[in-house]
């Protein structure tokens, strides 16, 4: 899983990541804008966005599967002063570039920031549309990678990314099993009114911040098995699953709020919305977040009951879940929804097997 | 004093037309090394001239008349390879190459017999050599640790849009202006093939600004007929990381930025 950047590096290594950060420091105060210098990647919490899941290109895809990719770019080229409408991910960016603001008042030398980075696999002709898209909406985004139909993988791993967002599954499932946080987000049926002032994301708990162990045994033996073998090892800590890093990002930065005295005020409020019963198997959840040192703001146990109604209620900037079963539920009443192709969840619906074809190469 | 050998295996291109690559012989073949039979042993370049080679057949492909085609040149000052000038014309023909000419110069004489021999570009292991002939105005790029591991189907040239990515290799505005020209006609040789599948990938990256840097580079590129395939904005993000990932076979710097000019 993606673990927290790390602070041992070779000296060859830092002396040159120094020259190239300090040359662009020197060209971002030159600049003499109000516009904020990007952060260092190497403290930075890094969210890397995909041009589909940042503006709305339904039309152009449309276009591109339909007609191909020379029809596509030469679209794009022809409309690229006519902004994009914002996609999915938008509102969660303009969430984190609040975030990044407020930790700029309050610490104003920290590089410890949200990072966003466009991370697409789109020709560099269609960036010329997403640039002025971006420039229309004023996002700080100053970092991108157009790499022109190659996998984003190994730019990923590169930029050192926390959590990477797409509307293609085969990219996020790569991502994941590169021990990277990802997920395909989906457009919610109606749109929702969103806080402008605090990040809310919400997760699911098994399979997304933990692993999918306890899953497994409900799947494959059943509600009954799993609320005895919950309860019996109530005091041992799941393992990881692939967001729970994310989660430790979004609570460090959360933790610079605090000791400011900002808690009640913090712009960034995290809660775990789980299928699990407060009373039979939320007590190993609870322990286990307390283990790793994390928390979570809120918790709740629906006990089986839809997730969709209670995060309508919630109104998160992002929601993310293992199963497309919740994933639908949520997106049909407004909430923004990103599925986490992570363990058993994935073979399953609606609780039944779903009969595999075979794997195409 | 500079000979030049022709190479008469391979067909010699037009010289109005062909783009003339030079490259170093000793980052051809590794020098003093035997491959048996008297044959040199592949150096740090040889996926480069694959590439450079592929480009030109699938350029001959789309068009059998084509004469936009690199013209490759091997040049050595090497005393040692230039005593050996047999095993390295017989090497040359072991392996197949596509190289038109051999040129054997001598140090002083080295920039000249770029320029006379109209060389747009000229690659070396040698970062002296590079400084030196950049400093006379010829168009030239460092081959390094990356090149060898680079693609031998597909020829990835980086446009480098701010700042300088090799402060060594500080260009002259005369080997700007080379660099602008050497990317226009590379810019058309992309343009007959189509957005994928390319045997040619012109990439730009811009390392200390933000979008706007690389938003103005792309449109500088296109204003010279370039059609940038990919482009990394890396506003001071370590570019190490991002070039092992990318793998140009060479990086050409200046020239290209939109707020510069």
């Amino acid at each position: 899983m993606s673990e927290m950047k790390p602070s041992d590096v070779a000296a060859a290594e830092d002396s040159s990541e120094e020259q190239d950060w300090n040359a662009a420091k020197t060209f971002f105060d030159s600049l003499k804008s109000n516009k904020p210098r990007p952060p260092k990647p190497r403290f930075a919490v890094s969210i890397a966005v995909s041009s589909r899941t940042l503006f709305n290109m339904v039309a152009e895809r449309k276009i591109y599967e339909e007609e191909g990719v020379e029809k596509y770019v030469a679209f794009q080229v022809e409309h690229e002063n006519e902004p994009l409408k914002p996609g999915p991910a938008f509102p969660f960016v303009k969430a984190l570039m609040n975030v990044n603001s407020r930790l700029r008042e309050l610490y104003p030398d920290s590089e410890e920031l949200f990072d966003i980075v466009l991370m697409t696999n789109n020709h560099a002709q269609v960036g010329v549309r997403l640039i002025n898209s971006i420039n229309h909406y004023d996002l700080t985004i100053e970092r991108f990678c157009m790499t022109g139909g190659k996998s984003p993988i190994g730019y990923l791993e590169a930029y050192m990314t926390n959590l990477y967002l797409s509307k293609d599954s085969d990219k996020v499932t790569e991502a994941i099993e590169a021990g990277i946080a990802a997920a395909t987000v989906f457009m919610p049926e109606k749109e929702s009114e969103l806080s402008d002032t605090q990040l809310r994301v919400a997760f699911d708990g098994d399979a997304v911040l933990f692993s999918d162990e306890s899953e497994i045994i409900v799947k494959q033996h059943g509600l009954d098995t799993f609320f005895e073998h919950e309860k019996h090892f109530e005091n041992q800590p799941l393992a990881q699953g692939p967001l729970k890093c994310f989660l430790e990002a979004l609570g460090k930065l959360q933790r610079k709020f605090y000791s400011k005295n900002e808690r009640l005020n913090c712009p960034i409020r995290t809660f775990l919305v789980t299928a699990r019963s407060a009373a039979s198997s939320g007590a190993r959840v609870l322990k286990t977040l307390r283990s790793w040192g994390l928390e979570i703001d809120e918790a709740l146990f629906l006990a089986g009951a839809p997730k969709g109604p209670l995060l309508q209620k919630i109104q998160p900037h992002i929601f993310f879940d293992d199963q497309m079963f919740h994933i639908e539920g949520a997106k049909d009443l407004g909430t923004i929804a990103a599925h986490v192709p992570y363990g058993i969840g994935q073979k399953y619906h609606k609780g039944k097997l779903i009969e595999q074809p075979a794997k195409k190469e | 004093m500079v000979s030049t050998v022709q190479n008469t295996d391979v067909k010699q291109k037009d010289s109005d037309h062909a783009v003339v690559v030079a490259v170093a012989s000793r980052a051809v073949f590794e020098p003093g090394a035997g491959g048996g039979d008297g044959v040199y042993a592949e150096g740090v370049a040889f996926p480069l001239l694959q590439a450079l080679q592929k480009v030109n057949e699938r350029l001959l492909e789309e068009n059998s008349a084509e004469s936009l085609l690199f013209d490759i040149v091997l040049i050595t000052t090497d005393s040692q390879q230039q005593q050996q000038s047999s095993q390295l014309i017989s090497s040359t023909k072991h392996y197949g190459l596509e190289v038109s000419r051999f040129c054997f110069s001598t140090e002083e004489d080295f920039s000249e017999s770029l320029l006379k021999n109209n060389v747009q570009l000229f690659l070396s292991t040698d970062r002296n050599e590079v400084s030196q002939t950049s400093q006379k105005g010829v168009l030239s790029a460092l081959l390094d640790e990356y090149t060898a591991s680079c693609p031998s189907e597909q020829l990835r040239v980086l446009l480098c849009g701010d700042a300088v990515i090799r402060p060594d290799t500080n260009p002259t505005p005369a080997s700007r202006q080379a660099a602008q020209s050497f990317s226009a006609r590379l810019g058309k040789m992309r343009q007959r093939f189509g957005m994928s599948d390319s045997p040619l990938s012109i990439t730009l990256m811009t390392s200390c600004g933000g979008r706007d840097s690389c938003g103005g580079a792309l449109q500088t590129l296109r204003s010279l007929g370039i059609s940038a395939d990919e482009a990394y904005c890396l506003a001071g993000a370590p570019q190490g990381p991002i070039l092992s990932v990318l793998r140009p076979h060479f990086l050409l710097s200046d020239g290209f930025s939109g707020l510069e000019d």
